[in-house]
């Protein structure tokens, strides 16, 4: 994992979008490559009642990644600073090694370019002390980005106040 | 490769960094920039019309007038500018579709086409004929070239030197098939003329019916002008009729596309010599506009040796050739020397020995390897029973009772190679001795003979006796007189007139237009971008050039039927395939680097694409190594490689050479393309290391994000009510 993790609230998620138009245009792709996605599951029965939830999946920057292994190139590469996964467009050939490599189908193809693009976690933009683009469109706040220090405990806070509130009801 | 950067790139590369760089701060300024440089991108790839070069300025004069920074405003001056200096670049990159400097890939003109005296679009003829489209063939080589029948059988074909191919194994036969299209689309009656434009009025004289004079002739009458040929030979074709023997040149080739020329109005006045046989005043009353002198070289130079001027059986070349070509065909003499090393003491030697002379032999002064003629009509001479004395100069021509009765020569030996790496011939002392022969034929080189144009007064003259010309618009220093062909040039070649001609001809109709003349030398136009043959790599690696069928050796000694009998259709469809497509495939080498230097499976041997360490080429190596992975296609700058997916197999292929083809994977999932188990198990090797125990799970990109992203969602338990 790179230094920084990025959390997705998917209680509060409702599916805008905004984090993946604000991903493609800060690249600024063409039709096709999604850097970052947001998977939709559902609607379907959960219970007595239908649901639907989003999961966000930008490139998990892995700790031993394949994409870098596959890449015949050198053009994946895995910043020693900070641990986040980078093509250099200068050197990648397009051979689409990587795209095939990766479990989680996160280097995307640029069809205009003819190079593989993917999440670099905003980089540049962290290198200015700014927060990732899809992190700051959010409408509802759900993502954050930070160190794993820096992330609020938000899924155990949920999961602490429904203990307390269930508690309450059964007393 | 005349210039080795281009205008129009330099500027978009300019204009694109300028936009990386953030000059245009307002989206108003950016909008016009981004909409320049996507012209300019167009431009470069042959893909504008001329409106494009004032839709450019348009947008320029907008940045230079409104832009909001003196920075914005400056590079529209600048661009305004940088388009105004180099007006022609732009337009010929419009007009013709290339670029010759190389710098724009899509319009790299193919090295045949370069090669070209007439810039003939060869790839997209060969294709045509390759498809057996030969009449189609005839209309793409007739845009450059209206004699593609003569040049088909006689041209230098200064193309097949440059041919690609020939750094494999050896050029295709481009001058061949020029000449069976010809004739199929001649004897199909499908050899037709374009449309010409109305009638403009203009009078034209042309003085020559030679190559040059014709060729401008037929471009001026497409153009609307009224053209008047004067000639002062019975017959047309000037040097071709007279000089090509016919054993090379059938007359009928020669009738047949003149024929064409006089379809399109051109009128001709033969056994008419200007300045005898009609005065420049008169063609003046008659209301001619402009002049084109297309008179030839059909003067001789002199042996200057005793003996040249006593006696009626030393002939020149140039004569002897014309007095045959009229008509007169009683031999020269028993034994004949020829004089020369060049196609004309060829051509006079074989004339010779096929009127019946018994014995014939070419004096050179230098030896075999520096013969000036062409390889093949030197062989074809030998397997005649010419015979060749090579390193020998004539000294005297002996005689008695005014007739030849020998000619004394003196054999020399090379001298070292001097400053120019020449080795010239040095005369050895005593090596003097006679050879007995009845006639000498000189064949040493051809002057303009240039009685009549003195009434052309302002013309100046070369120190070489020709005529002087600008050789962008063939003007001479006498308004309205423009001039072409050897008496421009000095004894060249068919194809170099007809160049010569077609330049003219544009040159007069800018003329007329009151257009500038051009400052540089025309690119060739190129005509189409024809569909490459889908051809195996094994096919197209042995696949031999065609050899030229001739007439029995018995026969060619003793008549003047042609010698080379012509390809047949199946042999033309062959030799298309083997076309490189060089107008295509600009032999960047990007494909080769990348599969050998940064993908490391060394896939590609086209050692041919260097031009100056061609390597070893093996076409069906390829389908060894290569994995597929599309990297050699996704960069190449013309889109002559290409990866495609079809009938369930990758397929990769350069120009249709199919150099790979692997089987097809699909994912589990949902059926979608995941390529094929090469590819994969490329992968797999490489990321081995880090994770050993991967499943050869097969599942394409959408579905593994699909999945993971199925994984890590939280789908709650209903609230408790």
């Amino acid at each position: 994992m790179s230094k920084y993790y990025l959390f997705h609230d998917q209680k509060k998620c409702i599916g805008c979008q905004a984090c993946v138009v604000a991903c493609k245009s800060r690249q600024n792709l063409p039709k096709g490559p999604f850097p970052s996605l947001l998977i939709t599951i559902g609607p379907q029965w959960v219970g007595t009642r239908p649901q639907m939830a989003f999961a966000f999946m930008p490139c998990f920057q892995c700790e031993n990644p394949w994409c870098v292994a596959a890449c015949p190139t050198g053009a994946m590469q895995r910043r020693p600073e900070d641990g986040i996964i980078i093509v250099d467009p200068n050197v990648c050939v397009g051979c689409k090694t990587c795209m095939s490599a990766c479990p989680w189908g996160s280097p995307q193809w640029n069809p205009e370019t003819g190079k593989v693009v993917k999440c670099d976690s905003c980089y540049d933009r962290l290198e200015q002390g700014l927060q990732p683009a899809c992190v700051t469109v959010c409408p509802t706040a759900c993502l954050y980005f930070g160190t794993p220090d820096e992330i609020p405990e938000v899924r155990r806070e949920r999961y602490a106040r429904a203990m307390i509130h269930d508690g309450e009801q059964e007393n | 490769m005349t210039d080795p950067t281009c205008k129009v790139n330099d500027l978009g590369i300019w204009l694109k960094k300028q936009m990386d760089e953030g000059k245009f701060e307002t989206p108003r300024s950016r909008q016009q920039a981004t909409e320049i440089s996507g012209f300019l991108s167009e431009v470069c790839q042959g893909l504008a019309e001329e409106d494009h070069i004032t839709a450019i300025m348009k947008r320029a004069d907008f940045l230079a007038s409104a832009g909001e920074t003196a920075e914005i405003r400056g590079a529209g001056k600048k661009i305004i500018s940088d388009v105004e200096e180099n007006l022609e670049i732009f337009l010929g990159h419009i007009q013709t579709h290339t670029c010759p400097s190389g710098a724009c890939p899509m319009l790299t003109p193919a090295p045949c086409q370069m090669a070209c005296p007439a810039g003939i679009d060869i790839p997209s003829y060969l294709t045509l004929v390759g498809q057996g489209r030969y009449e189609e063939a005839i209309d793409v080589i007739r845009k450059d070239n209206p004699f593609p029948w003569v040049c088909g059988l006689v041209c230098t074909h200064p193309c097949e030197f440059m041919c690609v191919r020939a750094r494999m194994d050896a050029p295709v036969a481009i001058m061949d098939m020029k000449g069976l299209a010809a004739e199929k689309a001649m004897s199909a009656r499908q050899y037709k003329n374009p449309e010409p434009k109305p009638d403009n009025g203009h009078k034209i004289c042309i003085i020559g019916a030679g190559p040059g004079g014709m060729t401008a002739a037929y471009y001026l009458a497409l153009r609307g002008y009224r053209v008047t040929v004067i000639e002062a030979l019975p017959v047309s074709g000037g040097m071709m009729m007279v000089g090509i023997p016919r054993y090379r040149l059938p007359r009928e080739v020669i009738d047949r596309e003149v024929a064409m020329i006089q379809d399109l109005g051109v009128e001709f006045r033969f056994n008419t010599r200007v300045g005898k046989d009609i005065t420049v005043a008169a063609l003046e009353q008659e209301g001619f506009e402009a002049y084109l002198l297309a008179i030839g070289a059909h003067g001789s130079y002199k042996l200057m040796i005793p003996g040249e001027d006593d006696f009626p059986q030393v002939i020149t070349a140039v004569d002897f050739l014309l007095r045959v070509a009229l008509g007169d065909h009683r031999p020269p003499g028993r034994r004949v020397a020829v004089i020369g090393g060049g196609n004309v003491a060829i051509d006079a030697a074989r004339t010779s020995l096929r009127l019946g002379s018994e014995e014939v032999t070419i004096l050179y002064r230098r030896t075999h390897d520096q013969m000036p003629a062409h390889h093949m009509e030197v062989v074809e001479a030998e397997e005649e029973g010419i015979q060749f004395s090579f390193l020998t100069i004539p000294k005297k021509i002996h005689g008695e009772d005014g007739r030849v009765t020998a000619i004394e020569c003196v054999r020399a030996e090379l001298s070292e190679p001097d400053a120019s790496g020449r080795r010239r011939p040095v005369p050895v002392e005593g090596s003097n001795y006679e050879l007995a022969v009845d006639t000498v034929i000189p064949a040493i080189g051809q002057e303009v003979n240039g009685s009549g144009l003195e009434r052309f007064e302002d013309m100046r003259w070369t120190r070489r006796n020709t005529i002087q010309a600008n050789t962008l618009s063939m003007e001479t220093h006498q308004a309205r007189v423009f001039a072409v062909g050897d008496a421009v040039t000095g004894p060249a070649t068919v194809v170099e007139a007809i160049a010569g001609g077609k330049k003219a001809a544009h040159a007069i109709h800018r003329y007329f237009e009151g257009f500038p003349q051009p400052k540089f030398p025309r690119a060739p136009t190129r005509r189409g971008r024809m569909a490459f043959f889908q051809v195996p790599a094994a096919l197209k690696a042995d696949l031999k050039r065609v050899e030229m069928p001739l007439l029995g050796n018995e026969r060619r000694r003793i008549t003047f039927q042609q010698v080379r009998l012509g390809l047949d259709d199946t042999q033309a469809r062959n030799e298309a395939r083997r076309c490189l497509r060089c107008d295509v495939c600009i032999r960047c080498g990007r494909c080769v680097e990348i599969c050998r230097d940064k993908m490391g499976i060394n896939a590609l041997e086209l050692g041919y694409m260097d031009f100056d360490h061609p390597g070893k080429t093996d076409l069906k190596i390829t389908a060894e190594r290569c994995i597929a992975c599309g990297a050699c296609a996704t960069n190449c700058p013309t889109g002559a490689m290409q990866m495609t997916d079809q009938g369930g197999m990758r397929v990769l292929s350069l120009c249709g050479t199919e150099l790979n083809r692997l089987k097809l994977e699909y994912c589990e999932k949902c059926g979608a393309v995941i390529g094929p188990a090469r590819y994969h198990d490329y992968i797999m090797r490489r990321i081995r290391e880090i994770s050993p125990k991967l499943a050869g799970k097969r599942v394409c990109l959408d579905c593994a994000r699909q999945e993971t992203g199925r994984r890590h969602v939280e789908m709650a338990p209903p609230e408790k009510e």
